[in-house]
């Protein structure tokens, strides 16, 4: 019983992370091919990640190998609260508020980490990646306590079966506002641009993961990579009907994310204020007036 | 030991404290682990026995009949342990961290005197003993945040008497027109004659009790004295003071909210969704103090202050989470208050023990602590994961408890407040973490070693609480549910990991599960790839630039700056401010009164007083 869980525990991991890196490999397509260039092949990030783990690395103490693993573990950890298509580890029933919680822990590892290398260029990063979250954050969980407002359930699962019986049951068309919303929140939240100034290679050589090399930024590859499967995948339970055919649902979150590229790919970057701003007003609004239809 | 001997014994041992102090200079801090280590082996015994150990004692003044009562009840229980706990815990905090304070004598007296007056708080039946309590915690409080090394520290406590006077002239006129009412003071009493007379009358009644409450709970716009009081008072006692003196006021609100059924009495009155828009505006107050001690704590340079403001913010969903009087409502806030206690303790306990290595407040002048003082950076790491409410620790429960009854009523206002202070709470605790404990260690630091273990014993044991009722909330829960059982409130169902809310329940079992095997295949892959090699913290990425100083070299100041920019104009707006042009008008017009009447000559006081006299005898004639 226990093998059988520890066997599943793997197994979407293992998936997870593999199904990430193809869309970070498309998305490298994707973005090429918006620029007029060739791109690298899809299968580019598989190599880049084996290629990693086979370099020397250096270390700057243990709160920077520990800060790793808690990013890394922390995202596995949401990865088991998100289903992925019918596939779900747990469903207990108050998991929404949950994982963006969860989120969280791998933020801070990630935080720690890099904090720790003793880089300023990285704190930099970390103090523009913490303004800009409570910016996209608010104008998010506002739609999210709408949704679990008006689905009468905080479980994601229970949110996708609410919108069971085609598309005019999707909170796409339920939510329209709310949707639009909580898409610009999930620009900001997978760092895509405009909202990529914590990252930004131009100013602070891209910040965060400015000191990780070897199987350190492999690990951080790693956690981007699941991390993606779970922001999309939870857009797509939360918004697209989610789907119990697996293939469907990976359509689903392939166009959500090729979506998310095409926008980023074609957008220059907000200083850090400007995006907490920006997020504040427009999106934090339109939030506010659909959650006031939604209660009221 | 009965409830009267373990709030008498402390103050009167209080003086026996200070003399021995005086000779020996450990003697004071032992005394106080002995005794509160003895009275909280009692108040563990006298768990159950609610009501049963009540006390009372008669006293007539000028024909007037006191009842002065004491007695057992959950909550009381609650609080005191609470209170008996962290003066435990301090206390062997201070043993070693004390050594070379000068005012340890007074520290421990005063300790000790407040530790009894609180029970008595807590322990009070009656009105009029918990206002002679109240005052007596006010004033030995007062001495203690003036005991404070730094400069600011006087007018901070002054500022700190004069609202809580303020206060409590406002709660005895309230008491004695209760007690001219109907001639005594008792709880119940005092309820029922609260909902029988005219709802404007009552609430008239309530907001005059309410105020000192609220000034101690630090809620917005009477919250001024609380950075000051915290980060000018001695590093001992600012967990104290942030951990539980913080919540008495709660206690107090509580009294009101629920002892008094507040809900009753204005059942009739408008409501907003369902809830009077009296507690509407409570809440609403609750939620403003949190957006302002959030964007305040993001702005402080000084480690101190910062938590001081962060106090402020967690009591502002305490006061949320009570004012909206749900059963989950009431358990979230409660959960909160217990938990903010121990995550709170334990941040100011950890900074309190790098004060007592570094001997500065200002986070840019430290930093790189982590591999000097790893068990301080361990405390003060869980400490603010509790704090930033992320699983699988005991603050994130709370949080959950509270949006759940903050969502089942759709108050979408009160839940943007609450999501912001929780999400600039990462903002906040992590300032800290990465000025103080990461980055580069500085020269002069370079010989810094771990606290004494007596300072930290008491970090183990708030680690291993935070843990605790992280993975098994159920502890609470049961003393939670037997509170709500005796303020005839309903209870939320739950078992020992889980908690049921409105919209789903909580199993920390699994998330426990979850998260182990999350760190576990992170720690696979890690183990199990190439060894790395160790390099030191000035080795680093420099865009080809030569450094050799790590102190240029450390970011700190100014962390947030971008973030601070939007609110400068919010923040030069001080209600401090505010409140100084206020005192300093009433000035004006008291030299204005002065000149016509103050004259120096003789004669004209000579009048003043044959006129008072003249007064006097008409008054009395006319009655």
């Amino acid at each position: 019983m226990i093998l059988i869980t520890i066997l599943e525990f793997l197994l979407i991991a293992i998936f997870a992370m593999a199904l990430g890196l193809l869309f970070m490999g498309i998305a490298r397509k994707v973005v090429a091919r918006t620029q007029k260039r060739i791109g690298p092949p899809f299968y580019q990030p598989y190599l880049d990640v084996l290629k990693l783990f086979g370099k020397d690395a250096i270390t700057h103490g243990f709160i920077f190998d520990f800060g790793a693993i808690m990013a890394f573990g922390g995202m596995i950890a949401t990865l088991f609260f998100v289903p992925i298509g019918g596939i779900y580890l747990y469903s207990m029933s108050g998991t929404l508020l949950l994982v963006i919680y969860l989120m969280a822990i791998a933020y801070l590892g990630m935080a720690m980490a890099t904090v720790g290398s003793g880089n300023p260029l990285a704190s930099v990063g970390i103090s523009r990646a913490l303004t800009q979250m409570l910016g996209y954050e608010m104008p998010f969980i506002v739609v999210l306590l709408t949704l679990i407002y008006s689905s009468g359930t905080s479980s994601i699962v229970g949110i996708m079966q609410a919108q069971q019986g085609g598309l005019m049951n999707w909170n796409l068309v339920n939510v329209p506002l709310g949707t639009v919303v909580a898409f610009i929140a999930l620009l900001g939240l997978m760092g895509k641009k405009p909202f990529d100034a914590p990252i930004a290679p131009s100013e602070i050589a891209s910040g965060p993961v400015v000191e990780h090399g070897g199987k350190y930024l492999g690990l951080i590859m790693l956690q981007h990579s699941v991390s993606i499967v779970v922001k999309t995948a939870l857009f797509v339970n939360l918004f697209f009907g989610g789907a119990s055919n697996i293939l469907f649902f990976l359509l689903k979150m392939l166009i959500v994310w090729l979506l998310a590229t095409l926008i980023g790919s074609v957008f220059p970057r907000f200083k850090v204020e400007e995006g907490v701003l920006f997020y504040w007003k427009w999106p934090l609004i339109g939030a506010l007036i659909q959650a006031v239809i939604i209660i009221f | 030991m009965s409830l009267s001997q373990m709030i008498i014994i402390p103050i009167i041992l209080s003086i026996f404290t200070y003399l021995i102090t005086k000779k020996i200079k450990s003697a004071g801090p032992i005394i106080n682990i002995i005794l509160s280590g003895y009275i909280l082996y009692t108040i563990v015994n006298i768990y159950g026995k609610w009501d049963i150990l009540s006390q009372s004692l008669n006293i007539n003044i000028m024909g007037n009949n006191f009842n002065f009562i004491l007695n057992n009840s959950p909550l009381a229980w609650l609080l005191g342990i609470m209170t008996v706990g962290s003066v435990f815990l301090i206390s062997i905090f201070s043993v070693s961290s004390q050594k070379n304070v000068k005012y340890t004598a007074s520290f421990s007296f005063l300790f000790s005197i407040l530790m009894g007056s609180i029970l008595g708080v807590v322990f009070a039946g009656d009105l009029m003993t918990l206002f002679i309590f109240w005052e007596l915690m006010t004033w030995s409080s007062f001495f203690l945040i003036s005991s404070g090394k730094k400069e600011g520290a006087k007018k901070a406590s002054y500022r700190y008497l004069i609202l809580s006077t303020i206060g409590a002239y406002l709660m005895v006129t309230s008491i004695f027109i209760i007690f001219n009412q109907i001639n005594t003071l008792e709880f119940t009493e005092v309820a029922n004659y609260l909902q029988s007379i005219p709802t404007l009358n009552s609430i008239i009644l309530i907001v005059m009790m309410g105020i000192p409450f609220l000034i101690k709970a630090g809620v917005f716009p009477l919250h001024i004295w609380v950075n000051g009081a915290h980060s000018n008072a001695p590093k001992e006692f600012s967990p104290f003071l942030s951990g539980l003196m913080l919540k008495i006021g709660t206690y107090g609100l509580m009294l009101l909210l629920y002892l008094v059924p507040l809900y009753n009495i204005l059942d009739s009155s408008i409501k907003f969704r369902g809830l009077p828009v009296f507690n509407y505006i409570l809440a609403l107050f609750g939620g403003i103090t949190i957006i302002t001690g959030t964007i305040l704590a993001i702005r402080q340079e000084d480690v101190k202050k910062l938590i001081a403001f962060s106090s402020i913010s967690q009591m502002g969903y305490i006061v949320m989470a009570l004012a909206i009087t749900t059963p989950l409502g009431f358990a979230g806030g409660l959960l909160h208050l217990m938990n903010h206690m121990i995550f709170k303790t334990t941040i100011f306990l950890t900074m309190a023990a790098v004060i007592y290595r570094t001997n500065t407040t200002k986070m840019s002048e430290m930093g790189g602590l982590i591999f000097r003082m790893p068990v301080t950076f361990a405390a003060y790491l869980t400490a603010i994961i509790a704090l930033a409410g992320i699983p699988p620790t005991n603050g994130f429960i709370s949080k959950w408890v509270i949006y759940q009854a903050l969502i089942q009523k759709g108050y979408i206002f009160l839940s943007v407040a609450a999501f912001f202070g929780s999400i600039g709470s990462f903002m906040y605790v992590f300032k800290p973490l990465s000025t103080v404990f990461l980055g580069q260690l500085k020269p002069i630091h370079r010989d810094i070693k771990e606290v004494p273990i007596l300072m930290q014993i008491p970090m183990y044991i708030l680690m291993a609480l935070m843990v605790l009722f992280g993975v098994l909330p159920g502890i609470q829960m049961n003393i939670i549910n037997q509170i709500a059982q005796y303020l005839n409130i309903e209870t939320v169902q739950s078992t020992l990991y889980t908690i049921t809310g409105a919209y789903g329940a909580w199993n920390s079992l699994i998330i426990f599960n979850v998260f182990v095997g999350g760190f576990l295949i992170a720690l696979i892959i890690f183990v199990f790839a190439k060894k790395s090699k160790l390099v030191g913290l000035m080795d680093t990425y420099t865009s080809g630039e030569y450094m050799d100083d790590p102190e240029a070299y450390h970011y700190a100041y100014k962390y947030y700056r971008p973030f601070d920019r939007i609110f400068d104009s919010f923040a030069a707006k001080s209600l401090t401010r505010a409140y100084d042009t206020f005192a300093q008008n009433i000035t004006k017009l008291g030299n204005l009164f002065n000149k016509g009447i103050v004259t120096g000559n003789g004669q004209t006081y000579a009048f003043y007083m044959i006129l008072l006299i003249v007064i006097l005898a008409f008054a009395g004639w006319m009655i």
